[in-house]
């Protein structure tokens, strides 16, 4: 029963991570961009939902859409005037920027917010129900079901809707779309946009299930590129689902080995991919 | 290159040597900390430069330098020599293994596959008993701050022979063709595994042996800090700001990137980090290329280099 | 479909090259298909095959760039398709790439120096011989006047130019040209012919995989040709042009 418990926590977890990697894998996928930023993305959104929610009184569920379209402008902006600058040089120098822009991000969230741990705590936080002799809680099963239909809708927007087809060009020939009329600078900073708005919502769904501080970016952007790796970077249910994996894995990691494995085994299931099946990873590339 | 500027280094080289001579003890401990900084810069340089694989298992190597000289000197009381040594083998040895699966990778995926046995490795070493587990290390006193300046400002020396050698040498002609296109290099007769795997092993050595001076200088060492990927950033960061692929841009970044955090530190203590992430992104937008290709293009076509270099790298 | 139906020159030698049965699938995919044929010292071989055909392939298993799922290659009598591509470059396999592959970062001189460096065994020890040596093929192939410019500052014709340099710096006994001519005009095309009957002229053996018929007649001993991964057909150029196979393989089935 303690086995089927972990794994039901894991693959709650494992939602939420995925829902993180999906924007990433979307910018990436389109823009080449590895966007070390984004777990610093993840930490804004989370921000913005703690304060609609403790300062205004908005329902965290309700400040998700505001949160995400705040961080769509601000991904948008960022694309537009910041790394459309640059994005024709070196993969290294994409790295790079993304990385000092993290360092920013989190330098004035700490003078923003202060270095505490903050939690988004609405009256069913801590809720849960018992199925089947597990414990299931709430806020991670709402976050879970919130993945799932923000893959869907990431899905439908890339497969069903004309930007989606615009987009898809884009990232496979930009210089065929541009024949095609699309305006490729606007079409990045949308895309860039619509990953930081991924990123704001799970921010928000993280605040309610564990702890918002500064610092939650780094460790959550190295997470987030592992399950993008794992999930390919063209199918948002894949990657979703991949986010499952590493839930789980960390889930009994933590049971089984300690909790200071948890980053390992990520790490290492990750490595472990990569070097067995090089030929799929260097595919996605 | 020109006699007049192998005079200048030398007189440059010169003038630091004598740091420890005429200068306050803070200088030095700043100068031991940027001179290693330039070594690990540069010796990042030989993979991610010239070879163009953006390895962020430097910090292994690093930790493995530092683990080694601890090890041997505080568990087996050797001398410090000895430890550099066990340290410089230690790390190559792992560059040796690691190297032949992980360089099949490529671009991103090397860089995070690297980044990944980083993070393994401080916790591989948090549970070693000889290493001393979570708790760390403690490294006999000694207070010769003057002798640990010039071992690294000779390993830098060295370390800026070698890659001045690499880039004049048919190995390196071999690095750069496996940057520029690693299928044609193998297919003009470059062995591509060989060399991928020497150029890592050579960046273990000098990585390595400067993790072991920094152990022995601090004499506390810790998985958290031997293992710290934020090092390896920082490896990468002044090495792209300097000029990667060059023989002396990574030392050129490693001095002015210490210099400018040290004086912003000094300055306004508190906005340090976010001046040095601002710093960052507006160089990599008005010096892709890094200061090397800056200098170069100043001198050739005034400030309109900057420009043009957005322009050529813009959307 | 035969392949020891064409025989080796009256010299009796082994062919410099010999495929057997060459495979390549891709997950059940299959892009090459037991292909067999010689290639005879100091001749001029043309594959050709409409697009998708697997002539691409075929060239990237005879340099190693992938290995073949089934077959052997004879490079001088011995086994060479369980070989790295650099041991085969250095035994005197040398080729271009159909999408180009300059080194970007590097001028055209020390693109083509690097291949001096390398290449078949005995060559330029030095990069000061190295450069010497290539000033002398970008001469060769007309690219001399762009000795000292970037390799992407150059445009496609000149990346050709390019290609064919760094190949010919290799010292090659057999080379591979994949498509030299895609992109050029008339005239460029006749110079490059040029350039080719005198590469062959110096005792190179070489493969051309080529669209431009012209070029074919002018310059292939013999073809071979692909279609879907087969050979469906080899021999002298106006043979193989009026072999109905061929003539279907390239129209379709319902004008042939």
């Amino acid at each position: 029963m303690l086995l089927a418990q972990i794994i039901v926590n894991g693959v709650l977890l494992g939602g939420l991570y995925g829902l993180m990697a999906l924007g990433m894998a979307l910018v990436w996928g389109v823009l080449n961009i590895v966007n070390l930023a984004h777990g610093a993305f993840v930490m804004l959104g989370g921000y913005i939902v703690y304060y609609l929610f403790t300062t205004l009184g908005i329902d965290p569920l309700a400040a998700l859409p505001i949160a995400m379209a705040l961080m769509f402008a601000f991904g948008y902006l960022l694309q537009y005037v910041v790394l459309n600058q640059i994005i024709r040089s070196a993969m290294l120098n994409t790295l790079l920027i993304t990385f000092g822009l993290d360092v920013v991000l989190t330098y004035l969230a700490q003078l923003g917010f202060s270095a505490d741990f903050r939690t988004i705590a609405p009256s069913y936080a801590g809720a849960n129900f018992g199925l089947l002799g597990i414990t299931v809680p709430v806020a991670p099963l709402a976050a879970f079901a919130i993945a799932w239909l923000l893959a869907g809708l990431t899905w439908l927007l890339l497969n069903r809707l004309p930007l989606g087809r615009a987009i898809r060009a884009t990232a496979q020939n930009l210089v065929a779309a541009r024949l095609y009329g699309v305006n490729p600078r606007r079409l990045y900073a949308v895309t860039f946009g619509i990953g930081a708005a991924l990123a704001g919502a799970s921010g928000g769904l993280y605040g309610m299930i564990s702890h918002l501080s500064p610092y939650v970016g780094a460790p959550l952007t190295a997470k987030a590129f592992v399950i993008a790796v794992i999930g390919g970077l063209h199918n948002p249910f894949a990657v979703v689902a991949s986010g499952l994996i590493i839930g789980i894995a960390e889930s009994l990691a933590a049971l089984y080995v300690g909790p200071t494995y948890a980053n390992v085994i990520s790490f290492g299931l990750l490595v472990l991919i990569l070097v067995l099946r090089p030929s799929r990873a260097l595919r996605a590339a | 290159m020109r006699p007049r500027f192998v005079i200048l280094l030398v007189a440059v080289t010169a003038l630091l040597a004598i740091v420890p001579i005429v200068g306050s003890p803070v200088m030095v401990q700043f100068g031991i900390s940027t001179l290693l900084f330039a070594v690990l810069a540069q010796s990042w340089n030989i993979i991610g430069g010239f070879t163009g694989y953006p390895s962020f298992g430097n910090s292994v190597f690093y930790g493995l330098g530092v683990y080694g000289t601890a090890i041997a000197m505080a568990k087996f009381s050797l001398p410090f020599g000895v430890g550099l040594v066990c340290g410089a083998i230690l790390a190559m040895l792992c560059a040796l293994l690691i190297g032949l699966p992980v360089l099949r990778l490529r671009g991103q995926y090397f860089a995070i596959a690297t980044l990944g046995l980083s993070v393994a490795m401080a916790a591989v070493f948090s549970n070693i008993e000889i290493a001393g587990a979570n708790i760390g290390l403690i490294l006999p006193l000694t207070r010769a701050d003057g002798m640990f300046y010039e071992l690294s400002l000779g390993l830098l020396v060295a370390c800026v022979l070698c890659v001045f050698w690499i880039s004049r040498s048919r190995f390196g002609m071999g690095l750069i063709a496996i940057r520029e296109d690693e299928h044609a290099a193998a297919s003009m007769g470059v062995n591509t595994t060989l060399y991928k795997t020497m150029a890592l092993v050579l960046s273990a050595l000098f990585t390595s042996i400067a993790g072991g001076i920094h152990a022995y200088f601090i004499t506390f060492v810790d998985p958290a800090s031997a293992f710290d990927s934020t090092l390896n950033v920082r490896m990468v960061i002044m090495t792209v700001f300097g000029g990667p692929g060059t023989v002396l841009g990574p030392v050129v970044g490693a001095f002015v990137l210490s210099a400018v955090y040290e004086l912003l530190a000094n300055w306004i203590s508190t906005a340090a980090a976010l001046l040095f992430g601002v710093v960052i992104v507006v160089a990599v937008i008005f010096m892709p290329r890094g200061i090397a290709d800056l200098a170069a293009g100043i001198r050739r076509q005034g400030i309109s280099y900057l420009l043009q270099n957005i322009r050529r790298y813009r959307l | 479909m035969n392949a020891s139906s064409i025989t080796s020159p009256a010299t009796g030698m082994a062919p410099l090259l010999q495929t057997q049965d060459i495979t390549k699938r891709f997950q059940g995919l299959v892009s090459v298909n037991h292909v067999s044929f010689d290639l005879n010292d100091g001749e001029i071989l043309a594959l050709i095959g409409p697009n998708g055909a697997g002539k691409t392939t075929l060239v990237n298993l005879i340099s190693g760039t992938l290995p073949p799922s089934e077959g052997e290659l004879r490079f001088q009598g011995t086994r060479i398709d369980t070989l790295p591509t650099y041991r085969r470059a250095r035994l005197g396999i040398a080729r271009t790439f159909q999408v180009m592959k300059p080194f970007r970062d590097l001028t055209a001189l020390d693109n083509v120096a690097t291949a001096a460096l390398f290449g078949q065994r005995g060559g330029a020890t030095t990069r000061q011989a190295a450069r010497e040596d290539a000033r002398k093929w970008l001469d060769f192939t007309g690219l001399g006047h762009r000795a000292d410019q970037r390799a992407d500052a150059l445009g496609g014709p000149d990346l050709k130019r390019l290609e064919l340099a760094k190949a010919l710096a290799q010292r090659p006994k057999l080379l591979l040209l994949d498509e030299v001519m895609a992109g050029l005009n008339a005239v460029e095309i006749d110079e490059v012919v040029e350039v080719i009957k005198q590469i062959r002229d110096s005792g190179v053996t070489i493969l051309i995989v080529e669209h431009v018929m012209k070029a074919v007649r002018s310059l292939a001993d013999r073809v071979v040709v692909l279609h879907h991964g087969e050979l469906i057909a080899q021999g002298n150029a106006e043979t193989v042009f009026q072999d109905p196979r061929v003539v279907e393989a390239y129209l379709g089935k319902r004008r042939a």
